[in-house]
This record gives structure tokens, sequence and C-alpha cells, in this order.
């Protein structure tokens, strides 16, 4: 299963907590007309019966069983493959739009890579305080071993997916920029794929923009980071493994770029250069796309006990003789507590204004915010800075006083380990739920690649948590996603 | 130029749909002969099980034919190999078609599904006869849409290697020494041909004359039937001489010259020649050189020494 959802259950916002306005409708306005880049599709779907609409959701689930696209469950007694649940009706975004998001992620992305640039290299942002220096030097994530290493195009993290969420407002909001080894992206493919054949007519009248591009796209940046004297660079994608619960993707993506899919024990480092056993000998690698976390690419350098890398593979990085994308230590930007810092550092190398806002952030390290964190817990969701998944997060309006009193135990004893943010409201878009349509909530991952230059595909995986009044879109609780349309911004076709 | 690893799972994936393929026929042969409670049918389903190893289950033969596929312990079983065909293919679903994909990933949910085993009670002819066709649309998918390269070549390996010891083993059962007498019961001896999928083609070639020398004749020397062991000596040699071209250390230690050995044996025996000296003493000599191809093969493209490829 592709972890669809980094575990939001912090997203769990609750219409108790007070300044929740009404979440913003994807599709209808708050008066109730249909917004006019869903008319089309919303016409379609009025022609429709219940049984036919769960027809073509049926249609929907051969495809990905067919395709193979499914996540283990492993029972008690047997051992089961099921299907990332997967609603039928698109999300769309009329264009103007998702200019402003496209702008504001390649603004994002051009600043975070400058960013983890210097901090590699002169750490001139940490010299003129715009940045805490210890806040960075100490987040788990910042690699020591990256210190002055020359990175093609200053292009350390290749492909991101960022979490944008779309306010009450109407405003569209990052809640994570993931640098690290993002996913989701074959199922914005697949869903694609399918919802050509769900409503083909709709589809083609309504100027939908293509996404099919994208592994060329990755080929290409991927390429573009290889050295100059490597004319015909050997990319390949490294997986952990079969087990992994992307591994589907990783595959799908080798497949459609023509490139080897290989495993840790493919890979031979020798005399600091990488290779791969093929059967007709060694063949040296020049750039892998790795999908293996930092911890366990490298027994040499990262974590021992790791099978899953190749031993001397970081010295070999180190030598230039191999690429990895995304580098290793771009974690450090899009760490919780330096997320706090990103307009800022939006601001110190581009010298200008964040174009997709943050969620308000408290620094708990702060002494002036942790008492403000410290009066408002019942209304606030407060994070570990390390952890992920979840873990070590208290969701104040649901939380019990007892849980609070902990918490505030917690922050006290280690301020600078927490961040706090207030609930976030989530949008919300029509699926089809037990044959009929029902508003649900949805977030938005657009995925963006950084070689030579920066490209924003027009389309993204939706998430949605399908549970009624839920805000959390982790695959494993529930969640599924859908197809995003990004429209060409032309006059809808007859 | 392809990886080790995936050369060697394509292998696998060939290896293991030609057993789910024979064990999906023997069964089917061994249920639709014990209708009739013939000692004919009950020596059928004597030399399916022996084939398959577990000669003891013969007196209920259904349940054995039940347990063949669908025991999900039992590491022979269609159930099983499909399972892991299907493990194989997903871990190099890069290097093979969707359309190959789709086929074999169908096959899996088929026998995976919950009510398969009252399908099977239900109608066992129908499901084997589906479960055979689309073992056979799979085949078809590999062939019309993969590149005949690397790849596709060590995938037909794995089916020709398995197919040779598995017509071999089946061979041994019915005319080997081991036996008290000859087999020469007409019931059983259609029986066996239908196991070698070889009824229409042996017909055409003796007419419906059944006579065990004749029936060993064609399934172990026939030049154009595709199961005889001959045919499958050919394309293994074929496939390997192609693969190898590219191995320059491959040849001297050879699996090519393995096969190459093997395949004029069968090429150029007589079938008086194997009776007189005994039908085991050939067919062991066969399965035997199947099994060294199969180490050669693995030895020389999957887990070779590195030292021989390092770069000085």
């Amino acid at each position: 299963m592709v972890e669809l959802g980094v575990a939001k259950a912090e997203r769990a916002g609750s219409a108790k907590a007070p300044a929740a306005a009404a979440p913003y409708d994807e599709m209808k306005t708050a008066r109730g007309a249909v917004r006019p880049h869903y008319s089309a599709l919303s016409r379609r779907i009025a022609t429709l019966s219940p049984d036919e609409l769960s027809e073509r959701q049926k249609t929907l689930e051969r495809f990905f069983l067919l395709q193979g696209i499914t996540f283990t469950v492993y029972g008690a007694e047997s051992t089961t493959e099921r299907i990332i649940p997967t609603d039928l009706l698109p999300r769309i975004i009329p264009s103007e739009e998702w200019s402003t998001i496209e702008k504001g992620l390649m603004q994002r992305l051009k600043a975070l890579n400058m960013f983890l640039a210097d901090i590699y290299s002169a750490q001139q942002i940490l010299m003129d305080g715009v940045v805490p220096r210890e806040l960075v030097l100490t987040t788990p994530s910042y690699r020591r071993e990256m210190q002055n290493l020359y990175v093609p195009h200053g292009a350390y993290a290749n492909v991101c997916g960022s979490d944008l969420i779309r306010q009450p407002d109407g405003a569209f909001a990052v809640l994570e920029d993931n640098l690290r080894v993002p996913s989701g992206v074959s199922y914005m493919l697949a869903n694609r794929e399918a919802a050509k054949r769900v409503f083909p007519g709709t589809f083609r009248g309504a100027g939908v923009r293509p996404i099919e591009r994208y592994p060329d796209l990755l080929l290409t940046t991927l390429k573009s980071m290889a050295a100059d004297w490597r004319p015909n660079p050997q990319v390949v994608v490294l997986t952990p493994g079969v087990y992994n619960s992307a591994y589907f993707e990783h595959a799908y993506l080798a497949r459609l770029m023509g490139v080897p899919l290989v495993e840790g024990r493919d890979l031979v480092v020798h005399d600091n250069m990488v290779y791969m056993r093929t059967t007709t000998g060694l063949r040296r690698i020049d750039v892998i796309y790795r999908r293996v976390d930092d911890d366990f690419i490298d027994p040499l350098t990262f974590r021992r006990d790791s099978g899953l890398g190749a031993a001397g593979l970081f010295n070999a990085y180190r030598a230039g003789n191999v690429v990895l994308c995304n580098a290793p230590g771009t974690g450090v930007a899009d760490d919780k507590a330096v997320y706090a810092y990103v307009p800022e550092i939006v601001r110190y190398y581009l010298g200008e204004d964040v174009i997709l806002p943050n969620i308000e952030t408290y620094l708990c390290r702060e002494p002036a915010q942790l008492s403000h964190v410290l009066a408002n817990l019942d209304k606030l969701v407060v994070k570990a800075v390390g952890a992920s998944g979840g873990y070590g997060m208290l969701v104040g309006p649901h939380a019990t006083k007892a849980q609070q009193a902990e918490f505030a135990d917690a922050l006290r004893a280690d301020p600078g380990n927490y961040i706090a943010q207030p609930t976030v409201q989530l949008s919300t878009a029509p699926c089809l739920v037990d044959h009929q349509i029902e508003a649900r909530h949805v977030d938005l991952r657009p995925f963006i690649l950084c070689g030579e230059k920066i490209v924003v595909t027009p389309g993204a995986l939706t998430r949605v948590a399908l549970r009624r009044g839920s805000l959390v879109v982790n695959s494993s609780q529930g969640g599924g996603s859908k197809d995003t349309w990004v429209l060409d911004g032309e006059r809808p076709r007859p | 130029m392809m990886l080790a690893r995936v050369a060697d799972s394509l292998y696998w994936i060939g290896r293991y749909v030609e057993r789910a393929e024979h064990v999906c026929r023997l069964s089917d042969v061994m249920l639709t002969a014990t209708l009739d409670r013939s000692e004919s049918a009950a020596q059928i389903a004597r030399i399916a099980l022996t084939a398959v190893g577990d000669p003891d289950r013969a007196a209920r033969p259904f349940d054995a034919a039940k347990a063949l596929v669908f025991d999900q312990e039992d590491p022979g079983s269609v159930a099983t190999s499909l399972a892991r065909a299907r493990e194989n293919a997903r871990q190099v679903r890069d290097q093979i078609t969707t359309e190959t994909w789709e086929r074999l990933n169908l096959l899996h949910l088929r026998l995976r599904d919950p009510k398969a085993a009252r399908t099977f009670s239900e109608g066992s002819q129908a499901f084997l006869h589906e479960t055979v066709a689309d073992l056979h649309l799979f085949k078809g998918a590999a062939d019309a849409t993969m590149s005949h390269g690397e790849g596709w070549r060590f995938l037909l390996l794995g089916v020709y290697l398995e197919r040779a010891q598995l017509i071999g083993a089946l061979l041994e059962v019915c005319f080997g020494d081991g036996r008290k007498r000859v087999l020469n019961d007409h019931a059983a001896l259609t029986g066996l041909l239908r196991m070698g999928c070889a009824l229409e083609p042996y017909l055409r070639v003796y007419t419906a004359d059944m006579r065990p020398q004749y029936i060993l004749e064609f399934l172990l020397l026939d030049e154009d039937f595709p199961r005889s062991v001959r045919f499958c000596t050919a394309r293994i040699e074929e496939h390997l001489s192609s693969i190898s071209r590219h191995v320059e250390a491959a040849s001297a230690a050879g699996p090519d010259r393995l096969a190459g050995r093997l395949r004029s044996r069968l090429q150029y025996a007589q079938i008086d020649e194997v009776q007189a000296g005994g039908p085991t003493a050939f067919l062991g000599a066969v399965l035997d050189e199947c099994a060294a191809v199969h180490r050669a093969i693995y030895e020389t493209f999957v887990a070779y020494p590195l030292e021989q490829h390092l770069p000085a």
C-alpha cells in the first residue's frame, strides 16, 4: 500500500473548535450553485442512475485489480490483497487556480533547494540568523555527511510531492513539503487511466491537461543530474523490494521510463563505482532514483543493520561517480520546525513573498509561543518535530484533560521538540459512497520535478477521507484517492 | 543485457507456469477417467499421482486432485505454482508487458478466490479446462506482446526445461524398469497421451493403433510435437545459444555445451536402442542432463563469481 496519507490524524479538525468556518466545497458555492468548472460533470452525473454509477465504480475497481495495483493485508488466517479505495468522480481545478499553485510550488522548491545548497556549504542563512543554527543542525534528517558535496544544478530534491489543502476561504496552503522520497505519483497516473475509461465523454469535452508525460519528464530530470562526461547515463530505480508498500509504484515508474528496477542485492560497489549484476556481467550505473530512505541506502555510512542499500554507495556518491536522487539529507528542509521558517527562507533567497502560504505554526522553542500553546492545548494540534506517521501527537479538541496534562508536561520538559498548529479544515468534494453522492474531505498532492529546470506536472493526487466527517486521508485509515483534472482554460467544447 | 535477478525470475515464471499446466492436465485426465470404476481408471490415477510423487492417494482421486490444485502447503500444487509465478512476475513487473501480466494475475486471482474450491467441486472439468486455457493465453500473450529478446528467452528456457523434466518423469513412471508389468491397457495408454496433451497429434502419426513403444517414441523422440522431450531440448539449445552469444565466459563452462549434448542425444536416438538398453537408463541420463543444464544456467548467468567481471 502506498502511504497515501502521511498519517494525518492531526488533520482531524473538529466542528467544535472555535473559528472553524464551514469547509470550502469544491463543486458548489456557499449558495448552492454549481461552480462553472464543475457544471459538465454535474450534468453528466445527473443523467446516471445510482446503479449506473455503481457499475462504473466496479469497472474502475476491476481496472485496478487487473493491473495489480493492490496492497497486501496480512490477516491471522489468510493474506489477501486489496485495491486502494478509489473514487470515480474526478476533482476539478480550473486553470487560473492551477497557475497560482504552479507558481507557488516552483517558488517553494527553488527556495528550498537553495536553502539545502546553503546549509550543506557556507551556511550563510544560519550566519545571518534567519533560521536558528541549532534548529537546523540538531534535526535528525540533517546529514553531516553531505557537507561540501557537489550536487549538480544545486538540485538536492529532484522529486517533491507537496501536500496542499484548501482553506475555508478558498485559498490553497501548504501543509507539508515532502522532499525525501514522496510517493503516490503512480496513483495519479493510474487514476487518470481509469477515469478516461469511466467518463470518456465528459473527459473529452472538459479540456483536461495531460499528465502522461510524467515518466518521460522524470527520466529527463534524472538524466540531467548525470555528469557531463557520461553521455549516455545509465539510470536505475532502487527499490527496497517487493514487500515495500510502494513497490507497485517503483516497478511502474521503472517500466514507464524503460530503466532497470534494482534492489540493493543487485548492486556492487567497486573502487567507488556502482555496478549492477546483469546476465552478461557488471554494468556501471550513473544515476540512482532511490526509493529507499536515507538511513538505509548504505550500511557503511548510515544504518549498519540495513540490507536494503549497497555498502560503499555513499562514498561512490561523494566521489562523484554516481548521483543519488533525491540527495540524502533533503529531509532537513521539510522538517516540521524548519517548515515554520519557509516564508522567511523564500524571502531570504528570492526576495519574494511566498505565494502558497503555510498553516500557522507555533514553535514551542520560543517561550512566548510555548505559553500560548500551553494556554490553548484544547484547541491546537501539537506534533513532535522528529516523529511522523501520527505518533507523538496531540489533537487538542479530541483529547481528554489527562492527555492534555501529560502533553503539557512533555512540552515544558523539551519544548524544542514540539510545534503546534490550529486544527485544519479541509475542503470537500463530491464522492460516490454507498451508491450515492456525498461530500468528503480532500487534500491535494501535486508532484514537482527539479533537475536542470523545475517542472510541475499539471495534475495531482487528490486524497479523500472516505469516512463521513473524517479529515484523515491516510489510506490505512479509510482514505482513498481520486483523479484530479486540471483544466486548460479554453472554452468548454461541446 | 538484463539484471541477473530479473533473468532468474523470468526463468522461474516459465518453470512454474509449465508446472501448473502439467498438474492441471494430470488432474483433469485422472478425474475424467475415474468417473468409471474400472481397473484402467485406477491405473490412470496411479500413474498421475506417482508422477507427482504421491501414489498413496490413488484410492481417493477427487480429494487428491483437489489438493493438487488448491493445497497451499503443497509446493507442487497449481495454486502454489501460480502464486510463485505471479510473485516472481511482480518482482519483474517492469520487464513483462501489461498483457502478459494481466493473464497471470487473473489466473492467480482465480485460484485464490474463496469460491474457487466450490466451483471446482461443482465442475472440476470446466474449472481445469479454463485454467489450462488461460495458461495458454498467458503464453500466447508473452509470445505476441513481449520482445523476443533475452528476457523472453529466459522465460521460455524455464518452460521447456520444466516440460522436458515433467514429461521425462511421466515416461519413467509408465515405461521405467520399476514397473511390474508392461503398461498395455488401451484406456490407460490413451490417458497417458492425454496427460501429455498428445492424443490428437499421436493419432495423426500412428493412427488409433495404441502401442506402448509408439507412445514412448512419440513423447520422447518426435521432432515436431511440442511436448516431446526431443522438441523441448532443441528449444532449450536454441534459446541458450542465443543468450550465450553475449557472454564471453559462458560457452566454455557452458550451459550451451550441455544443452547441445542433450539435444543430440535425443536427436540421434532410436527407439529400438532405447528399449534395448532399458528406458530407465536412457530417461535417467536425460533427466540428469536437464538438471545439469539448470545448474549451469544459474552459475553462468545469475550467481557467477564477481572476480571474473570486475574491471582491473
